[in-house]
């Protein structure tokens, strides 16, 4: 990975309202033992990363967004890859971190996200 | 909205009819104190009295003449017909309100020729005393049709149906060891206590989008949010407001329905009897929004989410409605994967959040500056006026102002 690496991320669809994607989508809960889990964005592009997701794993996504790896590092936020459950996944590494410095570096990598907008949408029909 | 009545002077809400003396048209008798109902709850603080509650006090006429005749028939078991006019000169009406309470004192006027025999007074007087033990009756689960027959119960269903949780009509408060207090509960034990009736009506607010609109039978379908599809009548005055939410149906444009719907004995939601106001709703408004996490199981976040609690839900939506200013913008709210909701505002250069427990009824508060990096957290107890305000006052002073 290098800087411009990006970590793609997997947006849960109650984690979007009017387009507007909330930081939790940016942070570990409390079971990922404060790894944030993303595809290594040089090694899967966004669509195959979305289909592995959703059809492979089964989770529900509705799209994919993501910030870098120089993001990343300049939140002091170390990128790990993790190729155990797959070989494109990775996790941001956030546990040494309290909370109050987690919900800050979320709300900082959710503006760069949205910043960089959707890399991949998957388009419903029904509202 | 609310208007106060008060013992003196001219109120226009007393329909107050009077004969003429000296011509021959029907005289009425001075009134003849009837009922003086306590209306208990938030809304009639202050002695305030909505005008909408005016119609569930409109009903109990309805009813009273009902079992005034049921009750001369008890007396006059030969007897196929009332006595002429035995309901036709009669009226309760309201004369006046208690001075700074919600204590409608209503009076039973009778026509004059009526009062030659007596009879009207002392049968409206047993139906008053019928209806009073009846809804204590039901109060302290007891047998209501020892007081009522079964077939006259179905009235109820339109006296107090405006009724809110919390909220109740104490027919005889004067004695405290039989105030025949109408809640929402004994209303529905009163109207169910008869086998004949299969549902109840009921007012309420529903939330939902709207798929289908007949233009021919001017009816629409109401899809509730996490609920069922309804069919609801659209009078004139919203075939506007209904077009607008069926030509939004795919953009996800929802609306607010007030009215009148039927449960079934179940209270399982089964259909729209009226629809008083209908309105689009924002697209961040705050009930709608939490509607949508009803519908969350446990395991939702891919098998991690908690479920939210409902009452829960309904305790944040009552507390944004009573606490989060109109002026301000609406946050964009979230379901969180321990069970609770986080509230989000994006005010450039600020980032803002809420982070709530339902369980706790408390919040973490993080507001961070994006160019100065600065951030503040504060645990707030969202039970408490105070930090209400301390969290609407934030939020303005960083810029949270609703975009005219």
């Amino acid at each position: 990975m290098t800087g411009d690496t990006l970590l793609l991320r997997q947006i849960h669809p109650t984690f979007v309202q009017q387009g507007r994607v909330t930081s939790q989508a940016f942070r570990p809960t409390p079971k990922d033992e404060n790894r944030l889990s993303v595809y290594d964005g040089d090694m899967i592009q966004p669509e195959p990363a979305w289909q592995h997701y959703t059809m492979s794993l089964g989770f529900s996504s509705i799209g994919v967004m993501a910030v870098s790896h120089a993001e990343c590092g300049a939140l002091d936020l170390p990128v790990e890859p993790d190729p155990e459950p797959f070989p494109e996944h990775a996790v941001i590494n956030f546990s040494a971190l309290q909370k109050n410095e987690i919900e800050k570096r979320a709300k900082k990598l959710r503006t760069h996200a949205e910043a960089r907008d959707w890399l991949f949408r998957y388009v419903t029909t029904a509202p | 909205m609310f208007r106060t009545y008060t013992s003196s002077g001219y109120s226009p809400c007393v329909p107050y009819v009077v004969g003429f003396q000296n011509r021959w048209v029907e005289l009425v008798s001075d009134p003849i104190p009837f009922l003086r109902p306590r209306l208990v709850g938030e809304r009639f603080e202050g002695g305030a009295i909505p005008l909408e509650v005016l119609k569930d006090l409109a009903a109990v006429e309805e009813l009273i003449v009902e079992v005034a005749k049921w009750s001369y028939f008890q007396d006059h078991p030969d007897r196929k017909r009332l006595p002429r006019g035995f309901s036709g000169g009669v009226s309760l009406k309201i004369t006046e309100i208690g001075d700074g309470s919600a204590i409608p004192v209503i009076g039973l006027f009778l026509a004059s020729a009526n009062l030659v025999t007596g009879q009207q007074r002392i049968y409206f007087e047993q139906a008053r005393d019928h209806v009073i033990h009846a809804i204590d009756a039901a109060e302290n689960n007891q047998t209501v049709t020892s007081h009522l027959p079964e077939r006259l119960l179905g009235y109820f269903d339109r006296v107090g149906r405006s009724l809110r949780d919390g909220e109740a009509i104490e027919f005889n408060y004067v004695d405290p060891a039989q105030p025949a207090r109408l809640t929402r509960t004994t209303r529905r034990k009163l109207i169910l206590a008869s086998a004949d009736v299969q549902e109840v009506s009921e007012e309420v607010v529903l939330r939902g989008a709207i798929p289908e609109f007949d233009q021919e039978k001017m009816t629409f379908t109401l899809q509730v949010t996490h609920g069922p599809r309804l069919s609801a009548p659209v009078g004139s005055q919203h075939v506007h407001t209904v077009l607008e939410g069926f030509n939004g149906y795919r953009t996800g444009v929802r609306v607010a329905l007030q009215g009148v719907a039927r449960f079934n004995r179940y209270n399982r939601l089964q259909g729209i009897e009226t629809v008083e106001h209908i309105s689009l709703l924002d697209p961040n408004d705050i009930a709608a929004r939490i509607d949508d996490f009803r519908g969350l199981g446990a395991g939702w976040l891919d098998g991690k989410g908690v479920a939210p609690a409902p009452e829960g839900l309904d305790w944040l939506s009552c507390a944004f409605e009573k606490h989060y200013p109109d002026h301000l913008p609406l946050p964009y709210l979230y379901p969180t994967a321990e069970g609770g909701v986080q509230a989000e505002w994006s005010l450039p250069p600020y980032e803002l959040s809420l982070e709530v427990s339902l369980d706790k009824r408390g919040g973490e508060w993080h507001g961070l500056n994006l160019e100065s990096d600065l951030d503040t957290t504060r645990q707030l107890d969202l039970e408490s006026v105070a930090d209400w305000e301390w969290m609407v006052r934030e939020i303005q002073d960083l810029g949270g102002r609703k975009p005219r």
